[in-house]
């Protein structure tokens, strides 16, 4: 028995219960939270260079459902944390990213992507603007912190400082309990609606909470400290309800949420438009410009774009992976899987991935060639599952 | 009385006379995790040994089981098609894939025995 493939960060074909399958072989680096993961029985993977928990001991359905219908952990240490700082840093940001901060309050987040000049996405990334105004937090993909750091250095001037953050963890805390959790450490996180941020003071340590995360759920990412990280999440262990979860279960999660996956449903071939993430991108940075990638995004948006990412719903119980042909009823090739598997929550097989465009006028019903069987597919919108952010006390 | 033996990719055989039950061992069910469906080979089609004749698809990957033996499949499992999670639950009982008419009995002296496949496990 071997594995076939699936995530690419995580699986490629050989024998998956070898030490040098996973990566296990090779100098990993650990997180605050490894002895956390071991102490909880974590079957560990090679992600990012970490090591990291792909599940712990219940498994990835346990603990998918206890994020939508509890509170869950998860350690996203390898995450890659800037702090950029500098004169009119908000400006300079805008020359790069396509945000518009007259937009942004201080102590909101935005979601964005760095663009090459070709308009295509370099990464996707958090970026938070300080209450100071002095500065912006970047919270951006592991895999991607050292080229998005070189795209940093290369279009800011030395004006400006840019700092990785290597000190401090970075905690997802998940799930519709995970606000009656937390404002127990923090009164004020209560009130906070999604896509905001502030830092908070506890047991003499500072914390930086922002409501968001990757899930679809309310939630929060707390980034603390590497000495603190430990037992700050012990004393959240020992709250009823929070349970770790790894991975497997993020990545089931984000996939019924909709959201993208960099490396699978996004990247530096693929533009905003196509991957459907124009809404992060206001009107008037695409009316005015000024940002790099401009040109090519005015140019999708009133050209059109050939494909588009789409909710793929195979019919049956089959799951249909990431590279998953995808024909049309005369078996003509129309796209392909960039995420597939099975969602605990709808206990049917769900895919994300690209069609078309033309195709997605009319056809609806497609077949997916998996290992030569065609397995009929409905086409669908995103997300799979509601999301359930919080968005104020209104 | 039926003996099992193993294959160094995780799956077992029970062999009485020239019948074979194939499944995954315990070990393997565990580092795939939840099991949501295994494709299974059809009635009367002919396996070849070590040539992949079923899927496993967990939460996490897809993964091939190849033939211990070669053989024509006399019956496939319908119980994984409703609940494929008894290949978490019961992987060397309830969980089995196939059953085996073995063309060749002399195939079975190049499997593990239990003894053998737990060390190489490294337990």
């Amino acid at each position: 028995m071997t594995e076939e493939g699936s995530w690419k960060q995580l699986f490629c074909h050989g024998d998956y219960m070898s030490e040098a399958y996973w990566g296990l072989e090779q100098n990993l680096k650990t997180t605050p939270l490894y002895k956390i993961h071991n102490e909880n029985s974590a079957k560990l993977v090679n992600f990012a260079g970490y090591y990291l928990p792909i599940q712990y001991e219940n498994g990835i359905i346990a603990e998918h459902n206890h994020t939508r219908n509890s509170v869950s952990i998860f350690d996203v240490s390898h995450m890659g944390q800037i702090k950029i700082s500098g004169p009119m840093v908000y400006d300079a940001m805008e020359k790069i990213l396509p945000i518009s901060f007259s937009k942004i309050a201080p102590g909101q987040i935005k979601y964005t992507q760095f663009l090459n000049n070709e308009g295509k996405i370099i990464d996707d990334l958090m970026i938070y603007r300080s209450f100071e105004e002095d500065h912006v937090w970047l919270v951006v993909n592991a895999d991607c912190t050292s080229k998005d750091l070189d795209h940093l250095y290369s279009n800011l001037n030395k004006a400006y400082k840019i700092e990785l953050i290597e000190d401090r963890a970075l905690i997802a805390l998940q799930g519709p309990n995970s606000s009656n959790i937390l404002k127990t450490f923090f009164q004020e996180i209560d009130d906070m609606p999604f896509m905001t941020a502030d830092w908070f003071n506890y047991d003499n340590e500072k914390f930086f909470v922002s409501r968001c995360g990757y899930t679809g759920e309310d939630g929060f990412e707390i980034s603390i400290k590497d000495r603190y990280a430990e037992k700050f999440i012990n004393e959240l262990l020992q709250c009823e309800g929070v349970r770790l979860a790894g991975l497997g279960a993020r990545n089931s999660l984000r996939m019924e949420a909709g959201l993208c996956l960099y490396g699978n449903d996004i990247s530096s071939s693929i533009s905003p438009i196509e991957a459907g993430l124009i809404w992060s991108i206001p009107k008037e940075r695409i009316e005015n410009g000024g940002f790099i990638g401009h040109e090519h995004i005015k140019k999708d948006l009133e050209n059109g774009v050939e494909r588009k990412l789409v909710g793929i719903k195979p019919l049956g119980k089959l799951p249909a992976r990431e590279g998953t042909q995808i024909f049309d009823k005369n078996e003509k090739t129309i796209g392909e899987i960039t995420s597939g598997g099975y969602s605990p929550s709808l206990q049917t097989p769900i895919a994300m991935g690209y069609i078309n465009s033309d195709i997605l006028k009319s056809e609806c019903e497609v077949l997916l060639n998996v290992r030569g069987n065609l397995i009929p597919a409905e086409i669908t919108s995103l997300p799979f599952v509601e999301h359930k952010y919080f968005r104020g006390n209104k | 009385m039926a003996e099992i033996y193993f294959t160094k990719d995780h799956e077992w055989i029970k062999v009485e006379d020239n019948i074979g039950v194939v499944g995954i061992t315990a070990y393997a069910s565990e580092q795939l995790g939840d099991i949501v469906f295994v494709e299974l080979p059809e009635e009367g089609i002919t396996a070849e040994i070590g040539k992949d004749i079923a899927v496993v698809e967990s939460v996490k990957a897809a993964s091939e089981v190849y033939s211990p033996v070669s053989g024509t499949i006399i019956k496939s499992n319908e119980d994984l098609n409703s609940t494929p999670e008894i290949v978490n639950e019961d992987p060397v009982g309830k969980g089995w894939f196939y059953e085996i008419e073995i063309s060749n009995n002399d195939e079975l002296s190049g499997l593990m025995s239990e003894e053998e496949y737990q060390k190489h496990i490294g337990d």
